[in-house]
């Protein structure tokens, strides 16, 4: 039945759903919100979201599991039956979004393109760990009152602008 | 020692499947939104777009009102919040190899936080975005996702470790 309240609702969802802000916004207070819950299985604080450190607790975990080693991993997963199982969720919610519509294309590259991808995700997992966190978990302890965050993500915006100046030098000596 | 809303007895239980739904839906958003740390400020420098810069200040601004809510609300699961006010302005959160003075936290944060910029801007996004990429069907942020759990236990047994001697072995130490 069409109505133009029924219309509007829908119009705004779409707009927020597909906006950035709105993503950012909610990760901000699920993540507090996640920590209001969770935290007596164990710290660090302001860890409710992180893709490195997820990952980093996900595999260690797995990997004490299976072999029973003891690779260094956050409390919160140590104490807890399993990981933390973010990355997994980030992966199936893709997916399942990227399925729903149609936007789900497989892109291959070349044997360089894999080994330059997994030398730069190794590098960043370890380069993060360094730091304590990818950005995600930077911008959440910022936000939770640490400064040294907000020093890394000011860094991360510096490595941003030398990133990008280095890719447009390297297209205009290939277009010369 | 914090303490959350759940007692130790089910929080334990309640964090793989919790933070597995929390995933499921930051996933289908990030892919909905294109939602990216690295990409905003890449497409703020080059064109002064803020779409997707956006996302990445409201997450700082919203993770404040958020640990500020449930502060108030919960104040024994947040147990340093302010961070700066009740732990001192410059130490970090744990999380990174601990035991370092201040010079090393702020060197610690810099030099990573630079080449991790560095880094995901030339292969096209950070870490979840490369997540996202690989459930929609791109190899090769499938091989960035294999380099990060491969390096999780390497980390984790050797690089952490000598992260940790290289700073005290420079006089940087606590």
């Amino acid at each position: 039945m069409p109505c133009s309240i029924c219309s509007t609702v829908r119009n705004i969802t779409s707009l927020l759903v597909r906006h950035p802000a709105f993503l950012g916004a909610l990760i901000g207070m699920l993540a507090a919100l996640s920590q209001s819950l969770l935290i007596s299985a164990g710290g660090p604080e302001a860890y409710g979201f992180c893709v490195a450190c997820h990952t980093r607790d996900l595999v260690n975990g797995v990997f004490n599991i299976l072999t029973g080693t003891s690779l260094a991993l956050a409390s919160i997963s140590k104490n807890s039956v399993l990981p933390v199982m973010s990355v997994a969720g980030v992966l199936i919610g893709a997916y399942v979004s990227a399925r729903l519509h149609r936007e789900h294309a497989v892109k291959k590259g070349s044997f360089r393109d894999y080994l330059i991808y997994f030398l730069g995700g190794f590098l960043v997992l370890i380069l993060a760990m360094i730091f304590g966190g990818c950005p995600y978990r930077a911008a959440l302890r910022t936000g939770y009152g640490d400064l040294i965050a907000l020093i890394f993500i000011v860094a991360m915006a510096l490595g941003v602008i030398a990133g990008t100046a280095f890719m447009l030098r390297r297209a205009e000596r290939e277009d010369a | 020692m914090a303490t959350g809303v759940l007692p130790m007895e089910t929080a334990i239980y309640a964090v793989p499947a919790l933070t597995l739904l929390l995933g499921v839906l930051i996933g289908y958003l990030a892919q909905r939104s294109g939602f990216c740390s690295i990409g905003g400020f890449r497409d703020f420098f080059l064109f002064r777009h803020t779409r997707i810069l956006s996302g990445y200040l409201a997450l700082i601004a919203f993770s404040f009102l958020g640990y500020l809510l449930f502060w108030t609300l919960t104040p024994a699961a947040m147990e340093h919040f302010f961070w700066a006010l009740t732990s001192g302005p410059l130490t970090p959160v744990p999380g990174a190899p601990a035991g370092l003075g201040l010079a090393a936290s702020v060197m610690l944060a810099v030099i990573p936080g630079f080449l991790v910029g560095f880094i995901c801007v030339l292969l096209g996004g950070c870490p979840i975005r490369q997540a996202v990429m690989t459930s929609e069907g791109n190899y090769k942020a499938a091989f960035f996702l294999l380099g990060m759990a491969v390096a999780s236990p390497v980390f984790a047994a050797f690089v952490s470790g000598w992260v940790v001697l290289m700073v005290k072995s420079l006089g940087l130490g606590a």
